[in-house]
């Protein structure tokens, strides 16, 4: 794998979880206070851009890698996702939760190696 | 009878006005499998366009040149919508995890359809991985019996 190569699945990575995270507060958003105010508007932006970068970006990487190769490269954002969320969303992670995530991400891991 | 103890939105999982299609859980499933398929639209038109503009492919937007590619973007719109209704009705550590099932139907899709190799150890992968998601879905199916 060239650094160019790594470089652009590392950003991917970056602005896959960012967007997540923006997301996820564009609807908490709406929750209370409906589609039509500007935290949603902002968010959801931001949130869909973000997102946007990631996938062309995925898109251009799936050019020159194998399907089952790149994609499980993703499984990663999961242990930042639910770190993000417990620090900056505050969800509770229970340990059952944990145990899961971890397990689900060192799999993923076995299959992004093989 | 309901008092003050309206639960926060998180919990809409345990609530009856989520039954059936409204189901966050239902969402999530519809949006993994959409990204599942996408993925397999998204390989074929890829490597149909591989050859485009080569200096440009690093972009990824030399696939557009493919209608394959447009019906991925398709399936990829549908995942996003029931995403954004499952995060609205889940937390983002219990519903992100769930969709990591994609991790299990990608590599047997890339196998079954593009006939793309399975080796052992990504067959140990993808066990462990569903053995996280019956952990993460467990304290959820708990819930569910009090009612």
């Amino acid at each position: 794998m060239s650094p160019l190569v790594l470089m652009l699945i590392l950003v991917s990575l970056a602005t896959f979880v960012a967007g997540q995270l923006l997301l996820k507060r564009a609807m908490d958003s709406t929750v209370r206070r409906g589609f039509r105010q500007r935290t949603f508007a902002f968010f959801i932006l931001t949130g869909t851009g973000a997102m946007a970068v990631s996938y062309f970006l995925n898109l251009g990487l799936l050019q020159q890698l194998d399907l089952s190769y790149l994609y499980p490269f993703q499984g990663l954002t999961l242990i930042f996702i639910s770190a993000a969320a417990a620090l900056l969303l505050r969800e509770k992670l229970t340990p059952p939760l944990i145990v899961g995530s971890l397990l689900i991400t060192v799999g993923v891991v076995l299959v992004s190696l093989s | 009878m309901r008092m003050n103890s309206e639960p926060p939105p998180d919990s809409a999982v345990v609530d009856r006005r989520y039954r059936g299609l409204r189901s966050p859980w239902l969402q999530v499933a519809i949006s993994t499998l959409s990204v599942a398929i996408a993925e397999l639209f998204m390989k074929r038109g890829a490597d149909a366009t591989a050859h485009v503009a080569e200096e440009w492919g690093w972009t990824g937007l030399t696939t557009l040149a493919s209608p394959l590619v447009w019906v991925g973007m398709l399936l990829t719109f549908i995942s996003f919508i029931t995403w954004l209704y499952a995060i609205k009705h889940l937390p983002l550590s219990v519903a992100f995890p769930a969709s990591q099932a994609v991790h299990v139907l990608v590599p047997i899709s890339s196998w079954l359809v593009l006939g793309e190799l399975i080796s052992p150890l990504r067959w140990c992968g993808i066990a462990l991985v569903l053995a996280g998601l019956a952990l993460v879905a467990r304290p959820v199916a708990q819930l569910e019996e009090k009612l």
